[in-house]
Formats: structure tokens, C-alpha cells, sequence
């Protein structure tokens, strides 16, 4: 569900930027999914047929490029990949962080005519 | 055949909700209507906070309720019993309200001679975080049965709200609830966010709420925001 919520939020954003464009057709886009952002990749994939269901996105590919969930350790500095070290310094053990890269979708590339 | 273009657009996913958003908000500014955003996990006591917010509020501010659910509408018969303004949304399965069902709300509702309207959002401490619904301020209920860790499980909640109110404090001997935990980790996702513990079914701390409440709609029709 939440997967799906957002991704027809998608199809609005790139509604507007479709008449922007005056696009007649879009073939593909492309997403930046953060590692932090906590959406499952996997689960945007399976429900995008469902969200661009009979809108005029049907039919247009999907495809997905991850950015790491970067964080930096508000108490010794640290840096290190938050989803790998499960949210915690693997110097100092804090769980006091500042996410650094990773906690957003952005609509990167819209391919159409 | 026109050729394909490859357009650059690196635009939040949320672009155009947050435009919408926006709309909403700067709306309601020129009516000098407070918008909140009440948010929380089913069961939190969303409603019955409402319903001791709206008593002690209802005489000093012009009062309308939106209540949003997946289905039914009994919070809103709860509520249109105290005599204030209601609607029940229906989100039609969606989890979480946008700008655009939040516009249509308040289009339904009619903010005409109202100071504060507050959204009930659906109960859900995920994709509501996500969406902005054009809300002036952003509130949370955490029920002390819930627990203290919460703020570390749903960062994203916790880093949008403006206050964090811990219901159901009178049960706080029944658990294991570390409040100033609690409030630590409320400040580690959002060191601004104010955190006030109260009771709605005894009343305990709700005035430290409705004050702080009161204060903001006061600032946002002052334009001191």
C-alpha cells in the first residue's frame, strides 16, 4: 500500500512535467530510490503496472537506480553506510545520526517524445 | 515520429503534492484558518484527544473537524456531537491523505468563520510522514502502550512533526515506558519538536496542549509565521 500511494503521486509529478514538455508519449522513467527512504524496491516494481494502470503512463518502463543510505555519527563523526551497520556507529555504538545521502525518491529521467 | 528525448528532471517523487501543498497553505493564510495535521497509529487515541481539545478550546476558537478513514465515518458522528463543524473523508483505501483530498476536505467542510481545522489523518505512522496535506503545523499521538522506541523505528514521523503528545499517561505504572527516553529520541529525529505528555481520558497535561495549540493558531492569524 504505501508503495503504491506514492508511486501515484509519481504520476501526477510527472503529469505536470509531461505538459511542461508538451510530451506526447513517455517510454521509460527513471527512479533515484534512497536506501533510507523506506520504500522496498522490489515492492515499487510489482505494484507500478497497478499505479499507471489506464493513466498515461501504461505501458512505460520502470526502472530503478538505489542510492546508499549514507549517515554520519553525531557523536564521534563517523561515517558509514546506515542500512549496513543497522542504524548504528560502528565506532561508537550511537544511534545519534544525521542521514547524509539515501532518504529521498527523485524522479531522475523521463524518457518520451 | 517525433525522436525520444531523455529529459533530466530530478524532482522529488512528491513535486507535485508539495506545490499542491503549498497552495493549500497560503489558501488558508488569506482566510486566517489554522490547518493541523493530526497524525498517529490506529488506537493512539487521536479521537478522544480531539474530543477533549475541542472542549477546551470550543469557546475561544471557531472549531471544524476531518475526520479521514479508510471507511466509516463513527469518529465523525463522535465529534459532530460536541456541536462543531465535521466531515467524514473517505480515502478510498489509500493510507495516508495528500494535498489534493485535504483541498477537497476543507472545500467540503467550508472554512468560512473558522479559526482551526483539524485533520484526522488516517491511523498510520508511515505514509501519512510522507505526504504534506498544505497543514500549517504537524501533531503526533504516541500512547505509552506503544512504547518508548517508537521515535527510532518511524524516523520520517517523528522528523515532521512540530509536537509529540505521549497519551495515556495515567498507565504508566503498567509499563515499561522510559519518558525521558522517550524525549531523547523524539529529539535525536527532530530537536525542535515539543514534546508534551498527557491523558485524554483524565485530562492530565491537556492544558500545556491546548495552550500550545491556542498560541499557534493566534501567531498564524497574527502573521508572526
Amino acid at each position: 500500500m504505501h508503495e503504491l500511494g506514492i508511486l501515484s503521486a509519481m504520476v501526477k509529478t510527472i503529469q505536470t512535467v509531461a505538459e511542461q514538455e508538451q510530451l506526447q508519449r513517455i517510454e521509460k522513467i527513471v527512479l533515484q530510490v534512497g536506501e533510507l527512504s523506506g520504500v522496498v524496491p522490489s515492492y515499487l516494481e510489482s505494484c507500478y503496472p497497478a499505479a499507471v494502470y489506464k493513466t498515461f503512463m501504461e505501458n512505460t518502463a520502470l526502472e530503478l537506480e538505489i542510492v546508499p543510505g549514507i549517515a554520519r555519527c553525531n557523536d564521534c563523526g563517523a561515517e558509514f553506510n546506515a542500512v549496513a551497520c543497522d542504524l548504528q556507529c560502528p565506532e561508537c555504538a550511537s544511534q545519534n545520526l544525521t542521514a547524509l545521502s539515501g532518504r529521498d525518491l527523485v524522479i531522475k529521467e523521463i524518457q518520451g517524445c | 515520429m517525433k525522436e525520444v528525448r531523455v529529459l533530466e528532471i530530478k524532482q522529488s517523487i512528491f513535486a507535485d503534492n508539495d506545490r499542491e501543498a503549498d497552495k493549500v497553505r497560503s489558501e488558508l493564510k488569506e482566510k486566517k484558518v489554522f490547518l493541523l495535521n493530526l497524525m498517529s497509529s490506529p488506537g493512539s487515541g487521536k479521537t478522544t484527544t480531539l474530543t477533549r481539545t475541542i472542549e477546551q478550546l470550543k469557546d475561544r476558537l471557531r472549531i471544524g473537524i476531518m475526520e479521514a478513514d479508510i471507511d466509516s465515518d463513527v469518529d465523525a458522528r463522535t465529534i459532530a456531537e460536541l456541536g462543531v463543524r465535521t466531515i467524514q473523508l473517505h480515502t478510498g483505501g489509500m493510507c495516508h491523505l495528500d494535498a489534493d483530498m485535504t483541498r477537497q476536505g476543507l472545500q467540503g467542510i467550508g472554512t468560512d468563520e473558522l479559526d482551526l481545522v483539524v485533520l484526522e489523518n488516517v491511523g498510520n505512522l508511515v505514509c501519512p510522514a510522507e505526504f504534506d496535506t498544505g497543514a500549517v503545523k504537524n501533531a503526533m499521538i504516541l500512547s505509552v502502550p506503544e512504547g518508548h522506541d517508537k521515535p527510532l523505528k518511524y524516523p520520517l514521523m517523528f522528523s515532521i512533526c512540530d509536537v509529540v503528545l505521549i497519551n495515556k499517561v495515567d498507565v504508566l505504572p503498567y509499563f515499561d515506558f522510559d519518558m525521558d527516553k522517550c524525549r531523547e529520541y523524539v529529539h535525536m529525529r527532530n530537536p525542535n519538536a515539543q514534546v508534551i505528555p498527557i491523558c485524554a481520558r483524565t485530562g492530565e497535561g491537556m492544558e500545556a496542549w491546548t495552550a500550545w495549540l491556542e498560541q499557534q493558531v493566534r501567531a498564524w492569524q497574527n502573521d508572526d509565521q
